[in-house]
C-alpha cells in the first residue's frame, strides 16, 4: 500500500516537473502590438490595427523585397549596420539562432534592414551575410535601400523603434537592438531585445506560437 | 528498508531537477593552476574589460562571428605576438587579415582611452582565456608597443 503512495507520488511529481519546463504551451495567442483605430462597420465597431506600410529595397541577392516578398509568412525584422561596433554583432549572433532554428519552414523569413545605406551597398551585404554563414536571400535578407524610406519604415509608421544618424553615437547611428516579429497580417506580434539571449529564447518560443494561429 | 525508498526519492527528485537546468562548465578551470595571484588577478581584471570593450564583437566565447569578425580562441593571430595586439586594442585596425588560414576585412574600432595596465590585463586575459595558453604579458612588453601618454 505504502508503496504505492509512494510510486504515486512520483509520478505526479515527474508530471508537475516536466509541465513547469516546458512552460505553459499553447496557452494564449500573442498580443497584437501597436496604436488601434476603431472603425464603425454595419452598426458594428471594428479594430484596425497598426500594420507595417508597403517598402520597397533590395537584398544581397540583387532582388527587390517588398511586403508581397513576405506573403504567407511570419517574419523577423531588425535594423543593423555592416561596421557597427556596438551591439549589431551580438545581434547577428543572435539572430543566426533564430535562422538555424527556422530556416527550413516555408512560412519563416528574416528581414534585416541596414541603416547606412551608403556604406553598406549590395555587395557589401553579399559579402556580410556570406561570411554569416547565409548562402542566399531566399530566408533571410539584408536589405538596403533609400535611407529615408528606411528611417521611414523602422519608426512609428513601420516597426516602432528609433533609427536614424547621430554623430555622437559609436559608429554615427543609433538604433535600437530590437527583433520584431510581424505575423502574416503584417501586424506586430512582439518586440525583443536582439543582444540578450533569454529574449531570443523567447522570441524563438513565440515564432511556433505565431504560426500555430495559421494551423486551422 | 522504509528510509531507502525516501533516499531514492529524493535521488528522484535532484535528477529530475538537474535535467531541467543547463549544466555549464568553466572554460578557464586550468588557469588556477597556470597562473599566480598576481596574474589571477590581472586576468580577473581583463576579463570585466574584456566585458565592457571586445565582447560585443569578439564574443563571450572569444569564438567571433562567422568569418566577419575573427576568434580570440585559438587565434594564431593573437598567440603568435600578443604584445603586437596591444596595439590592435589601443589603436584599432583596417584592412584585412588572415586569422588561422582565414582572410577577415572588418574593421575594429580604436580604444584610445584604455591605459597600458588596462591592456597589459585584457591581453593576459584573452591570451588565456577559452583554453589559449600564454605566458602572462609584462607591463614593459606592453608599453614597449604602446606607450603610456
Amino acid at each position: 500500500m505504502q508503496k504505492k503512495g509512494i510510486t504515486l507520488l512520483c509520478v505526479t511529481l515527474i508530471l508537475a516537473v516536466t509541465w513547469s519546463c516546458n512552460g505553459n504551451k499553447g496557452a494564449q495567442k500573442l498580443p497584437i502590438l501597436g496604436r488601434q483605430e476603431f472603425k464603425e462597420v454595419d452598426g458594428k465597431l471594428d479594430t484596425i490595427y497598426h500594420t507595417i506600410p508597403e517598402f520597397s529595397f533590395y537584398d544581397q541577392d540583387s532582388l527587390e523585397v517588398t511586403l508581397a516578398s513576405f506573403e504567407g509568412k511570419v517574419y523577423v525584422a531588425d535594423f543593423f549596420f555592416g561596421t557597427c561596433p556596438t551591439i549589431c554583432p551580438i545581434m547577428k549572433q543572435q539572430m543566426l539562432r533564430v535562422y538555424d532554428k527556422f530556416k527550413d519552414n516555408s512560412e519563416f523569413g528574416i528581414l534585416s534592414h541596414t541603416i547606412d545605406p551608403a556604406h553598406d551597398t549590395v555587395a557589401y551585404l553579399k559579402d556580410f551575410s556570406m561570411r554569416l554563414g547565409v548562402s542566399d536571400s531566399k530566408v533571410w535578407k539584408f536589405v538596403t535601400g533609400d535611407q529615408d524610406e528606411i528611417y521611414r519604415i523602422g519608426s512609428a509608421e513601420g516597426y516602432l523603434v528609433p533609427v536614424g544618424e547621430d554623430a555622437d553615437a559609436p559608429g554615427g547611428f543609433i538604433h535600437s537592438g530590437a527583433f520584431i516579429l510581424i505575423d502574416k497580417e503584417k501586424r506586430i506580434r512582439g518586440l525583443y531585445d536582439g543582444t540578450k539571449p533569454f529574449e531570443v529564447d523567447a522570441l524563438m518560443n513565440d515564432i511556433p506560437k505565431l504560426l500555430a494561429e495559421y494551423e486551422d | 528498508m522504509k528510509i531507502k525508498k525516501w533516499e531514492s526519492l529524493v535521488l528522484l527528485i535532484t535528477f529530475i531537477f538537474m535535467g531541467c537546468g543547463s549544466g555549464t562548465k568553466s572554460d578557464n578551470e586550468d588557469v588556477h593552476s597556470r597562473l599566480d595571484t598576481k596574474g589571477l588577478q590581472q586576468f580577473s581584471n581583463g576579463k570585466q574589460l574584456y566585458t565592457r570593450y571586445c565582447q560585443n564583437c569578439h564574443m563571450e566565447n572569444g569564438e567571433g562571428l562567422g568569418t566577419l569578425i575573427p576568434p580570440l580562441k585559438d587565434s594564431d593571430y593573437l598567440l603568435n605576438d600578443v604584445a603586437g595586439s596591444a596595439r590592435t586594442i589601443k589603436y584599432g585596425l583596417k584592412g584585412p587579415i588572415k586569422v588561422n588560414s582565414i582572410d577577415y576585412n572588418q574593421p575594429m574600432p580604436a580604444n584610445p582611452d584604455l591605459t597600458s595596465l588596462e591592456i597589459q590585463e585584457l591581453l593576459i586575459y584573452i591570451s588565456n582565456a577559452w583554453g589559449n595558453k600564454a605566458e602572462p604579458i609584462t607591463l614593459e612588453a606592453v608599453e614597449n608597443v604602446v606607450p603610456n601618454q
